[in-house]
């Protein structure tokens, strides 16, 4: 099993040098002030527990799983204690307001632990990253008797949440959910029905669990216009706001599945259960979609954790092994062969890997910074405009760095031959535990379909159009910066290509309503290649202004020249792909698919 | 989990249709008896067996495992009695030698039996296959002393057979093996050593299992010209043909994978075990390459199978769950939403699977055809199919288990959240293909094996005999209407193929030693979009010119599904060629510690 270290470097490079946190920070009204002292702590105590704590939780969990009875789940050893080390450190309260105790620093920089905490164990830290969104979504919307009744706890970790959306019938599609509720005569509701796929539904590491459920009042339209959301404890809260009365809220069972095993995914059974409204009624799906742009985000992250986790895993064995000698000679004369790493096409997994890791944490990063200035800046038009590109970039983030993330998570395995495929070794598993990360938080093709469809010609191009004109800029103003000359060219090239490619897509839908959905996902992946091409570009040129001798700043150019040069042409796929058209995917009978 | 259904509708178009596998036995002395007929017999009783017995226990043997216990190797419920009706209903000897007790079938024939095996449950499909494979290596290199002792009982599968070459410091690289073998006063030879990762290596399934070992005499060269095969049984064989008593054969441990989970991968000890020699003194590795060309080809059939079996299932979801509204309006007013196959992404899943698997297919019997050629042919058609053997079983292996795992993780994604949930079957397959891109020499190295061995090595020649063939075939085809759509795109891949390849070369002769390595995977890719551009122009061309039986509708579907390929996925050639155009450099550049 590899042992996770965290990128220190590369996390410090990529906020100090090319995202300027000093400054991005700076410009945050209502966040506390982040100091570079601060920051380094956070950053190095959080790497600490994450490859101290948490990497040896990793395989345990998988092994052993979650296992339940009817009094409830119980996680693998150790997590609990874990938790209880990480709820004691302050962490869970990090970025919350400090109206009910939070910290108020930045969810950037809140997302720089949960990286290194998903990459040593992503199965653990769901816990307490969905706990801090339900939290987060109750900061925003509910009252503030419910504010005052459940966020203190919630904040500081000693009580945790779900959000439960999904029923066996509806995935993607909750227009069609079935759970109920009932008004009681105090204002209360009685919620009835039977939830799946509940992440942290039921465990044993925090006394109390609070769901957010969906569910229809009586009465209410049909489809997604007649869906609210309650809070809707496991243990309703006593006078002195501590654990009480158990709630009719009980886990049916826990789901056997490819990975993250030590993630409890329940059927979740509300009979009757007390429950409170959160907003309005039947206005519940805008609560949660406010909410699901940073659960994306940080669904993204679980591509980049464990394809750096992967990464780590693949160079170590590629440096150690030895297998064959280098076509040019060996490398190694005094040993029976070479270290993997000689070989060319070790290198070009290797590289993958490195290009799509690096470039997906420079992109999301710089996306959290978006969202950051969107729910904390003093700046008005900065506020929208970072809205506006948040919105257009989480669809991307979500899909693109999931996708590649399980490529190189495969390529991670691939490196190690057939140990690759043996358990103890620790590399399938990060493939196993990654797999989800298409499926859940919406999958790559409703990522796709929000992008292309509500996203870009939602806004009729105007929402791409922001970014586009970034890029432009950008390209205006490297072109004549030494080294930078290959960059700029391509990704200007790219950048219009963009515009006209969803141009004449726009086209086309006028006339097919199959052309979004025929196109999305090819549009989503060309799209975010081209903007990893941005953030290597953007990387490549701070690493060209640092020292010519350093290092690890000359590695950065050449992985941008790797990326560039073996990476991007994909887009020119994508393009054709997409531009020919919905006609040969929807033209054969639905009956023909059965030949 | 779901029920698979063999596709003999599209098989039988393949192998009767398409390449009209009837005429060819016909120019076969060896293959005088195969007909049309008892081909079609051997496939429908394939499909029952596997379909009732075989399939059924892939996901009980998915959740129960095989168990190690003090040196003895259990496998699950079930298994020993489905291998023996396997074996007794003669499925282990299908290619067998007819001397000894096998069928002679061709391999065309065979692969499909194998695709279908494999699509009801790997794990069970390896212990038959890898014995028919080892029961090659006999029939192929070994004395007839050794043929008429062994071949018979394996052929009957009331023994199995494993290949040992892999040892914990050896895998890619086998010259650096250890085992050793010494030779004793009556000729055979004492083996000592431990090998790692051999698939059916013990189990509860035969009273015996032959092994083929590598190993090293005392005084052989280094490297892999210092490498001998020896036959060891697990169980010594007396002269009458009984196992007796154990050879010093012990199995160590069981490996816990990701998947396969009811096949043996086992830690092999040999500890004195009296082994025969096996072809000649240190030309053990060329006494696996005539049986590594079926076996690779085996494995690429298990990408085939496993995309098969997804996409069978993923389609059926598709016409099942109702989930949100077709975009051009309801096509199912009447139930809550629609069914997902109404959405054009789910049908781009849907199709790239369709499209990968059924181009797999023809590939697969194209390379089968070839097999045959090689072995039953004569003159200049065994000699083409001699060169188009060595070309295109890498593709076959790597080609075949890349889109493998890219279609079921298609099918695995058309499932949305019961895609991860064990019981819906589809994480299984995802979890068992994953191994084919890895064993029986990684995909990686098929990729130099082609690029360097069988392109570089002999100035392109077998590559240009099957541009030439791909080439003759657009001209001939041009007269049947309605084929330009697919052999413009074809005429243009060739042409791609053809340049890319002369790229790659003029680099590597320009002095870069890193040119075909930096190259390779993605020109095997390359080359494999062109091979099934090539096998959807040939599909259609058999549709078009009417020499299909399958139907209307089923001919409609073929064009569909070509026409969905050479839009949607050809496309991707261009990327790769494109990064392929960019040369080594980026990839060499960058120093060893700078990746860190």
């Amino acid at each position: 099993m590899p042992q996770y270290t965290a990128p220190l470097r590369d996390i410090n490079f990529v906020l100090k040098d090319v995202l300027n946190s000093d400054k991005h920070f700076a410009s945050l009204a209502s966040r506390e002030e982040v100091s570079e002292d601060l920051m380094d702590a956070i950053i190095s105590e959080g790497a600490k527990f994450s490859e101290n704590v948490l990497s040896p939780l990793n395989q345990v969990g998988d092994q052993q799983g979650c296992t339940w009875s009817e009094s409830g789940v119980t996680t693998p050893e150790g997590f609990k204690e874990a938790y209880q080390q990480y709820a004691e450190g302050g962490w869970p309260s990090m970025t919350a307001n400090p109206q009910f105790g939070g910290q108020g620093l930045p969810n950037s920089l809140g997302l720089v632990v949960t990286e290194m905490v998903s990459s040593a164990c992503w199965a653990w830290g769901m816990y307490t990253g969905l706990s801090q969104s339900a939290a987060r979504l109750l900061e925003v919307y509910a009252s503030d008797e419910l504010q005052e009744t459940y966020l203190e706890k919630m904040t500081s970790g000693t009580w945790g949440g779900t959000m439960c959306l999904t029923e066996s019938h509806c995935g993607s599609d909750l227009g069609l959910l079935r759970t109920k509720a009932e008004m009681n005569a105090d204002g209360s509701y009685n919620v009835t029905g039977t939830k799946i796929f509940i992440s942290g539904g039921e465990h044993d590491m925090m006394e109390n669990i609070i769901h957010l459920v969906l569910a229809r009042v009586e009465g209410a339209p049909s489809g997604t216009k007649g869906i609210s959301l309650f809070v809707v404890p496991k243990f309703l809260p006593d006078e002195n706001g501590d654990v009480g009365e158990r709630n009719g809220v009980h886990c049916g069972s826990i789901e056997h599945k490819m990975g993250i095993k030590a993630s409890a995914t329940c059927v979740m059974n509300f009979d009757s259960a007390k429950g409170f409204l959160v907003g309005e009624e039947n206005r519940g799906l805008n609560a949660m979609f406010h909410m699901m742009n940073s659960a994306r985000l940080g669904t993204a992250l679980q591509g980049l954790s464990a394809g750096e986790a992967s990464f780590q895993g693949a160079l170590e064995y590629a440096r150690d092994r030895l297998q064959m000698r280098s076509l040019s000679g060996p490398k190694n004369p005094d040993g029976p062969a070479d270290p993997l790493i000689v070989h060319a096409d070790v290198r070009r997994m290797l590289l993958t890997q490195k290009a799509f890791a690096e470039g997906s944490r420079a992109f999301i990063y710089w996306v959290a910074q978006l969202v950051d200035t969107f729910y904390f800046s003093g700046d008005e038009q900065a506020r929208r405009d970072a809205e506006e590109l948040s919105e257009l970039l989480t669809p991307i983030a979500k899909a693109f760095v999931t996708e590649t993330g399980l490529e190189s998570a495969n390529y991670g395995m691939q490196v190690f031959g057939g140990h690759g495929f043996i358990s103890e070794w620790g590399m399938e598993q990060i493939v196993r535990d990654l797999r989800i990360s298409t499926l859940y938080e919406g999958t790559t093709g409703i990522q796709a379909l929000d992008l292309l469809g509500r996203k870009v010609m939602g806004s009729g191009g105007k929402q791409l159009m922001v970014f586009t004109k970034i890029i432009h800029q950008f390209c205006k103003e490297q072109k004549d910066k030494p080294g930078m000359a290959p960059f700029v060219e391509k990704l200007a090239e790219l950048n219009a290509e963009w515009g006209d490619i969803t141009a004449k897509l726009g086209e086309k839908a006028m006339s097919n309503a199959d052309e979004v959905g025929a196109a999305s996902v090819d549009y989503l992946m060309y799209s975010g290649y081209v903007s990893l091409a941005y953030m290597w570009a953007r990387m490549a040129s701070v690493a060209l202004d640092g020292d010519a001798d350093d290092a690890f700043l000359k590695a950065k150019v050449q992985t941008a020249q790797f990326y560039y040069q073996r990476l991007l042409p994909r887009t020119e796929s994508h393009k054709l792909a997409m531009l020919n058209g919905a006609d040969s995917v929807m033209a054969m009978p639905e009956e023909a698919f059965a030949f | 989990m779901p029920e698979y259904k063999a596709p003999l509708r599209d098989m039988q178009f393949v192998l009767h249709e398409v390449f009209k596998a009837e005429n060819l036995w016909q120019t076969m002395p060896a293959m005088e008896e195969v007909n049309r007929e008892l081909a079609d017999a051997i496939l429908e009783e394939g499909a029952k067996i596997n379909e009732s017995l075989v399939a059924p226990l892939s996901q009980p043997g998915h959740e129960e495992g095989v168990k190690w216990t003090d040196g003895v190797v259990t496998t699950p419920k079930g298994y020993p009695g489905a291998f023996r009706q396997l074996a007794e209903g003669g499925w282990g000897g299908l290619s067998g030698a007819p001397e000894y007790g096998g069928q002679t079938m061709p391999k065309m024939l065979v692969l499909l039996f194998e695709e279908m095996l494999y699509s009801s449950n790997i794990a069970m499909g390896l212990y038959l296959t890898l014995t028919s494979g080892a029961a090659l290596a006999i029939s192929s290199h070994a004395t007839d002393e050794l043929k008429t002792k062994f071949l018979p009982n394996m052929y009957s599968g009331k023994w199995a057979g494993a290949m040992c070459l892999t040892e914990s410091h050896a895998g890619t690289d086998l010259g650096m093996i250890r085992t050793k073998a010494e030779p004793l006063a009556d000729g055979s030879y004492s083996i000592t050593g431990t090998k790692i990762f051999i698939t059916g290596g013990d189990h509860d399934l035969t009273e015996n299992i032959i092994h083929l070992v590598l190993a090293k005499l005392p005084d052989a060269p280094a490297g892999s010209k210092g490498i001998s095969l020896f036959l060891v049984p697990k169980m010594k064989v007396d002269d009458d043909g009984n196992s007796g008593e154990n050879n010093g054969v012990h199995c160590g441990s069981i490996e816990h994978k990701m998947g396969i989970n009811a096949s043996a991968t086992c830690v092999m000890n040999f500890d004195g075990a009296q082994g025969y020699l096996v072809g000649e003194i240190n030309r053990g590795l060329q006494g696996m390459f005539t049986m590594m060309n079926y076996e690779r080809l085996s494995v690429g059939i298990q990408g085939l199978s496993a995309a098969e079996a997804a996409y069978q299932w993923s389609s059926i979801y598709a016409r099942e769950r109702l989930q949100s509204r077709a975009p051009s309006g309801p096509v199912n007013s009447a139930g809550a939403a629609d069914p997902i196959i109404v959405h054009p992404d789910v049908r781009r899943m849907l199709l790239t699977q369709k499209a990968y698997v059924e181009a797999g297919r023809a590939f697969a019997v194209y390379v089968g055809k070839q097999l045959d050629e090689s072995k039953f042919g004569s003159g200049d058609v065994k000699a083409k199919a001699e060169g188009m053997v060595e070309l295109l079983t890498p593709i076959a292996k790597a080609f075949l288990t890349d889109k493998g795992l890219e279609g079921t993780v298609a099918g695995q994604q058309v499932f949305g959240g019961h895609g991860y949930i064990r019981e819906w079957g589809m994480e299984q397959l995802v979890r068992d293909v994953r191994i084919s891109q890895i064993y029986e020499g990684t995909n990686g190295i098929q990729a130099l094996d082609l690029m360097g061995r069988k392109i570089a090595a002999n100035g392109a020649q077998n590559l240009n005999v099957l541009i030439a063939e791909m080439r003759e075939f657009a001209t001939s085809a041009a007269s049947v209407s309605g084929m330009d759509e697919f052999l413009l795109p074809l005429n243009e891949a060739v042409d791609n193929l053809e340049s890319l390849s002369e790229f790659v070369l003029a680099q590597a002769q320009a002095g870069d030693a890193n040119a075909i390595g930096a190259a390779s995977v993605e020109f095997l890719h390359v080359m494999g979009f062109t091979l099934y551009t090539y096998m959807w122009a040939m599909m259609t061309r058999t549709v078009l010119s009417g020499e299909s039986d399958q139907g209307e509708a089923f001919g409609q579907a073929k064009l569909h599904t070509a026409r969905f390929f050479i839009q949607r996925l050809l496309p991707q050639a261009k990327g790769l060629s494109e990064s392929i155009r960019n040369g080594s450099a980026s990839l060499m550049d960058i120093p060893e510690e700078a990746f860190a």
